[in-house]
């Protein structure tokens, strides 16, 4: 919290962002893909809530959904596969003051990451977690991934997949300290910006499960849901999302969900006959493990050469000993 | 002596103070005590809010607590309930009462001494069986005893003790907090000079270098070189001589100020010493003020600056011209709730209360700045300001409390010292509040009232009305009903408390009876008052008299010759009807009058309130009168028509129209959803837009974007029909409609309308 004098001077001096200030270089992902409109989503995030771009990183792993940093003209980390959430963990633990998004994939996240994933949500840290889940590895050029329907066929399923798909959603709330657990469709920007807005003022690990097109190699994978209005659940409550009057006349089929349900949130999240879309769970109680951590003292040059030092030292080979 | 002597000499003490007609005793020498307070004549064998301990290093409410509060935890944790508990529960509430007794007898100092002291004594009295197994009660309730401080008893210098001690706790914290602040800034500025020095000429010379390596491997580099090089990679980025100079005046005042104490992170030692912010005196406390203000600006400002600094948001040509001009006009009283505040107590010879120091407390709880004034009242009756033939009622500070709300921006806090341990939540909101507080406390004096103790006499203030307790907070919110509380008073909704009490008479009857504590029973305690009071000799019959709460709930005109009474007991625990003179009975009056005014305040009785109220329930009596003989005159007319079925003029409410209002809720929605579109015209759903660039792709001056990046079309001549056919086809979420075409001439028409047709 600055001092009173400086938040005057600040908000009397407040900078106004457009999107054109959080774009960085020319997307590279294929014309259609869902990823421009979470990208998009983002921007209008960053812009409507004032970020300052140097006091923001996006952090990302391997995939499509990964190269995000570089369209975004903030700071960014393009980590190694599976990587991100630790890496967006020792962020928060060093710079506590930066804005800190995640952007991950389904293979990504739920493949070789699942560990990372599994701790951080039990970790709870003050992060925003965009899990963008075209059902397949899309870089790599089409291989079935955790989240992959059954059946689907793929370069390494030429006959269908055998299993049936890890639910993200359902993983996320069976894990202790999970405290925000939300999905979103990037063919619904209004509710996906929503979402992500509710999300990221979450003081937490806010998890959203954003349901993403590949138009390249499952051009069909959502139809039923595109073309089919009423069969996305859309989840509404005082204490969680409204609906945009804009999309009164599209999506009918909705539900009244306290976000603090977590047994309802948790049917909810294992229903097939629907998607829902919105927020399962909010729990602004849970604690934090970068709040628990927090150091109250602070970290002066000496203690720091004085820690260094002692890191050395276990190193050192005292000729005289 | 008749019945009418007799009440004619009632009435002749009453109205003149007159006892010669010898059926009437002084009372002067009885030690009279209320009559609801009979049972409390030894304090030492009750549990009740006193001893409190003035917790060390403890902040909030736990900063103070009472003795009892403390062994009901320890008893909790090693005094099980039930038979088995029964030993160390007996000894632990031995051990309290003897540190009770003691407290109560002067003794002083910390409860660890006390408690140690107090289980010698126990253990020295104890047998050697018994003494074992204390002994080990005495050691487990030690081990259990997770607090220690200063205890304190009911007496004059109470009310300044607590103050103190929870401003102290207060400022504790805010010291913390600022002292963090501080630190945080002086390493963040240090860091930016820091590098800054590294990255000049002098920071990369060889000396510098070398001095940086330390001695170990000197020998293996070559500093000079290594100086050479160092300009070429790294380019001259050092920081504007403004910005270099601001950072360092900056730094100067967070290192050199004096309003926490010094780092002991940083190792700041020596300097001048932290400044004192209590004062015996509103003068002193004004003049500090005053001279510190500069000082105070330049640090806020210097807070402020290095934050900017430190985020790399200052910028010159917005701000600078703003902290150029920030003096102590431009404070808020925010910016000064980041500083401790100032504790103003009362001088012990009570010159806080002179006329002189109330004038400047005026001043100062005016100023909105954040000063904590304590005026304590030790003697209710004030002898020194009453006027020929009257009682002044509750000295000048109880009218100063009173006074003070009419600040309407200082938060007032009035209680005697029985209700504080019970208000302690309160204080500390004062305390917090960022503007001025006025903390009026009764002590209950040192015996003046005429009482055995300070905390029966501050009880009895209390519980008459003489002191009432309430709170102004101006931060409750923007009403009185927010602001304003009188609910820690008893029985608020009453002129006097009525309680239930018994006594026994001669021959062992047992009566029981209800009675008002009124302003008479406090002051009738009070020696000094005993010539407006009368015992009523035995034989004589008291016909004519009346309670004094009753009389004074009564008017004038209704009271007839009745004369009023009060019922105390004496030093023998002795039952006595106490006659009351008028100059009593209207101090009484007056006290109820003051008491009356302050209900109204915290929305008792509240006679606003009790007009609109009435008002209100006569307009609705005439509403409904009317809607009844309209009614009436509807039902008269009806029964007076021919035996026909009218035609309804429009469709009534009906059991078969149950159905209407949800058809007409279901087409509102349709036409609420329906967007009135004209199907012959393109147009996009353009907050249904995902951004795929399929249709900007296509043709980027007919489809663009919006300011939320958003498809929309711009010019619909900058494209072809078949161009919005193929728009509509590749569109991901099928929002683009292409309506009909605008140029009849263009080829394939027919085509093209036949593949629109699913997106119309």
């Amino acid at each position: 919290m600055p001092t009173p004098v400086t938040d005057r001077v600040l908000r009397s001096n407040e900078e106004n962002f457009t999107i054109e200030d959080f774009k960085s270089s020319e997307p590279r992902w294929c014309t259609g893909c869902g990823n421009n409109a979470i990208l998009t989503a983002l921007q209008r995030l960053c812009r409507d809530e004032k970020l300052l771009p140097e006091k923001t990183v996006f952090v990302s792993g391997i995939g499509c959904s990964s190269r995000f940093p570089h369209y975004m003209n903030t700071y960014g980390f393009h980590g190694l596969h599976g990587r991100a959430l630790p890496i967006a963990e020792g962020i928060k633990m060093a710079r506590p003051d930066l804005n800190i998004f995640v952007n991950t994939g389904d293979g990504d996240c739920c493949s070789i990451g699942t560990a990372h994933w599994i701790h951080a949500i039990r970790y709870n840290m003050n992060m925003t977690v965009l899990m963008h889940d075209n059902q397949l590895y899309g870089l790599t050029k089409n291989q079935v991934s955790p989240t992959s329907p059954q059946g689907l066929s793929s370069n390494t399923t030429p006959r269908g997949s055998y299993l049936e798909p890890l639910n993200p959603l359902s993983v996320t709330l069976g894990i202790t300290n999970a405290s925000f657990v939300a999905q979103a469709a990037d063919w619904i920007p209004e509710v996906l910006h929503a979402i992500i807005s509710t999300a990221f003022r979450h003081q937490g690990f806010s998890f959203v499960r954003i349901l993403q097109r590949c138009p390249e190699y499952v051009p069909t994978m959502f139809d039923t849901w595109i073309n089919d209005p009423d069969k996305t659940l859309m989840l509404h409550h005082q204490n969680g999302m409204q609906i945009p009057d804009s999309l009164n006349g599209v999506y009918k089929n909705r539900e009244e969900h306290d976000p603090l349900n977590l047994d309802r949130a948790r049917e909810i999240a294992a229903m097939t006959d629907s998607a829902p879309v919105g927020i399962l769970y909010h729990n602004k109680e849970t604690p934090r493990y970068d709040d628990i951590r927090d150091p109250d003292t602070l970290i002066t040059a000496d203690t720091i050469e004085t820690a260094v030092n002692g890191e050395f030292d276990k190193y050192t080979i005292w000729p005289d000993t | 002596m008749n019945a009418e002597t007799d009440h004619q000499e009632l009435v002749a003490f009453h109205l003149t103070g007159d006892r010669s007609g010898g059926h009437l005793t002084d009372v002067a020498d009885l030690e009279l005590r209320p009559v609801l307070f009979a049972g409390y004549g030894d304090l030492t064998r009750l549990r009740y809010d006193y001893p409190l301990l003035l917790a060390e290093n403890t902040d909030g409410e736990d900063a103070v607590c009472t003795l009892s509060g403390i062994f009901d935890r320890i008893l909790n944790r090693i005094a099980p309930e039930g038979i088995e508990g029964e030993f160390a529960r007996k000894q632990l509430l031995g051990l309290e009462r003897e540190i009770r007794t003691a407290v109560a007898g002067g003794a002083e100092g910390a409860l660890s001494d006390m408690w140690r002291q107090a289980g010698e004594r126990m253990l020295a009295e104890a047998g050697e069986t018994t003494g074992k197994d204390l002994a080990d009660v005495l050691s487990r309730a030690e081990a259990a005893l997770a607090v220690d401080g200063q205890v304190v008893d009911c007496d004059g210098e109470t009310p300044g003790r607590v103050l103190r001690h929870l401003w102290m706790a207060e400022r504790r914290q805010k010291n913390r907090r600022l002292r963090h602040r501080l630190d945080k800034l002086i390493l963040g500025l240090k860091a930016i000079l820091r590098t800054d020095f590294a990255k000049s000429e002098a920071g990369r010379s060889a000396d510098q270098l070398k001095s940086a390596m330390g001695g170990a491997f000197e020998a293996a580099f070559d500093f000079d070189a290594m100086s050479n090089i160092l300009p070429r990679t790294s380019p001259d980025a050092s920081l504007p001589e403004d910005r270099r100079l601001r950072l360092l005046a900056t730094l100067k005042v967070l290192e050199t100020q004096r309003f926490v104490p010094p780092s002991e992170l940083l190792g700041q030692t020596g300097g001048e010493a932290p400044y004192d912010f209590v004062f015996e005196g509103c003068g002193a406390a004004m003049a500090a003020l005053e001279e510190r203000l500069p000082e105070l600006v330049a640090l806020t400002k210097a807070l402020s600056v290095a934050e900017l600094e430190m985020e790399n948001r200052f910028k010159p040509l917005r701000h600078a011209q703003y902290f150029e001009n920030f003096d102590q006009n431009s404070l808020r009283p925010e910016d000064l709730a980041q500083f401790p505040s100032y504790l103003v107590l009362s001088a012990e010879d009570g010159s806080a209360t002179t006329a002189v120091e109330r004038a400047k407390a005026v001043e100062l709880l005016s100023s909105g700045l954040p000063i904590k004034v304590l005026v304590q009242t030790d003697d209710l009756l004030d002898q020194g300001s009453v006027a020929p033939g009257q009682i002044a009622l509750g000295g000048n500070n109880l009218h100063f409390a009173n006074m003070a709300v009419g600040i309407n921006s200082a938060y007032v806090f009035q209680s005697t010292s029985a209700g504080v341990y019970r208000l302690r939540d309160r204080i500390i909101r004062g305390l917090d509040y960022a503007g001025p507080a006025l903390f009026s406390i009764f002590s209950g004096g040192a015996g003046v009232n005429g009482s055995r103790t300070s905390y029966l006499a501050a009880a009895a203030a209390a519980e008459s009305r003489g002191f009432p307790a309430f709170v102004f907070d101006p931060a409750a919110g923007p009403d009185w009903a927010s602001r304003f509380s009188i609910a820690n008073n008893p029985q608020t909704e009453t002129d006097w408390p009525e309680h239930d009490f018994s006594y026994e008479m001669e021959h062992h009857q047992r009566v029981d009876e209800r009675y008002n504590f009124t302003f008479v029973d406090f002051v009738a305690a009070d020696r000094r008052y005993a010539a407006h009071l009368a015992g009523v000799a035995n034989g004589g019959a008291g016909n004519g008299l009346m309670p004094a709460g009753e009389y004074l709930q009564r008017n004038p005109d209704e009271r007839q010759d009745s004369v009023p009474y009060v019922l105390m007991v004496d030093g023998d625990e002795v039952l006595r009807k106490i006659v009351v003179g008028e100059t009593l009975i209207r101090a009484a009056e007056q006290c109820g009058e003051s008491w009356r005014a302050l209900q109204e305040l915290g929305g008792v009785h509240n006679s606003h309130a009790a007009r609109l109220l009435e008002s209100e329930r006569r307009l609705w009596e005439e509403e409904k009168q009317l809607e009844l003989d309209a009614l009436r005159a509807q039902a008269e007319a009806a029964s007076a028509a021919p035996a026909t079925a009218p035609a309804p003029l429009s469709p009534g409410p009906n059991v078969a129209d149950a159905s209407v209002p949800a058809a007409v809720e279901e087409v509102e929605e349709e036409a609420q959803d329906a967007p009135a579109m004209n199907p012959d015209e393109p147009w996009i759903e353009t907050p249904r837009c995902t951004t795929c660039n399929e249709c900007t792709e296509l043709n980027n001056q007919m489809f663009a974007y919006n300011e939320n990046q958003q498809a929309y079309l711009l010019d619909l001549d900058a494209g072809t029909f078949k161009e919005m056919v193929e728009a509509a086809e590749t569109c991901q979420v099928s929002i683009i409609h292409p309506g009909k075409p605008r140029n009849p001439k263009e080829p394939n028409l027919e085509e093209l309308i036949k593949r629109a047709a699913p997106f119309i």
